[in-house]
């Protein structure tokens, strides 16, 4: 790790099917989550001022901060599923051989439950509470 | 102490070229397997808490100071904390030795990504510690 000598700049692009994909989202849905828990202590730290940590979670209450909320749980899901994909592979390796089905099925199981966790925190969008 | 470790273990460190002894990138492996493991659990209960069994809006100062009088929520959302940025800023290190390529650049990232790191562990220990 580490020393970008000799490596040209495209040998990060590789043929590696679905074993490439899950890399790259882990990565992307890592720093998200990464950013993420940067602003939350941020905005966690306001609580000794109940005015203003109040008024920041009112905000979060927002139709563009629920979806924003929404992207994070599947950033958070797939990230956690994936997770234990790799965690699977390299503890058991004979996991390997199954590796593109558990992808899809981790893909999937992340797709289902951000459908379902979404409902739930759009709802108040739909019923008209929030604007 | 000796770790057996598979000999394909590289989807997240990918150091197949070296070979393999106990060093730094070996614990760093392995503090990634086991605090993702439990960082799982830890940040899927917290999610569905705050955003699923109660909405964003609702999750207030009385809220937090009514979880936060159980010494075992400040214990969980502390554990969270440390784990969470020690594991996200583990995780930006592959990605910054990977995709900065120049040494002086890749070290002034490295250093502000650890400086705010380290500054955000001390505002939330702060937090958690001194709320009543």
């Amino acid at each position: 790790m580490g020393s970008a000598i000799a490596v040209s700049p495209s040998s990060t692009i590789y043929k590696g099917k679905s074993g490439q994909w899950a890399f790259v989202l882990h990565r992307i849905t890592g720093f998200l989550v990464f950013v993420f828990i940067l602003l939350h202590v941020v905005d966690v730290a306001t609580v000794n001022s109940p005015h203003i940590y109040n008024q920041i979670h009112q905000l979060y209450g927002n139709v563009f901060l629920r979806l924003f909320e929404v992207g994070l749980l599947f950033a958070l899901l797939y990230h956690a599923l994936n997770g234990l994909r790799v965690i699977m592979i390299d503890f058991f390796p004979s996991a390997i051989k199954n590796e593109k089905a558990v992808f899809f099925s981790m893909l999937g199981l992340a797709v289902l439950l951000t459908i379902v966790g979404g409902v739930i925190i759009l709802r108040p969008f739909f019923t008209g509470s929030v604007h | 102490m000796a770790l057996s470790l598979p000999s394909r273990s590289s989807s997240a460190n990918r150091s197949s070229g070296v070979k393999p002894r106990q060093n730094f990138e070996t614990w760093s492996w392995f503090f990634m397997r086991i605090s993702g493991l439990i960082l799982f659990f830890l940040a899927l209960i917290h999610f569905f808490i705050t955003h699923i069994e109660h909405d964003v809006t609702t999750t207030t100062v009385s809220f937090v100071a009514s979880r936060w009088s159980n010494p075992f929520w400040r214990v969980f959302d502390w554990l969270l904390l440390a784990l969470g940025l020690l594991h996200g800023s583990n995780g930006l290190r592959f990605i910054m030795d990977d995709y900065i390529r120049r040494p002086s650049s890749r070290a002034i990232v490295k250093s502000l990504v650890y400086g705010i790191s380290g500054i955000m562990f001390l505002v939330g220990t702060m937090t958690i510690v001194t709320f009543r």
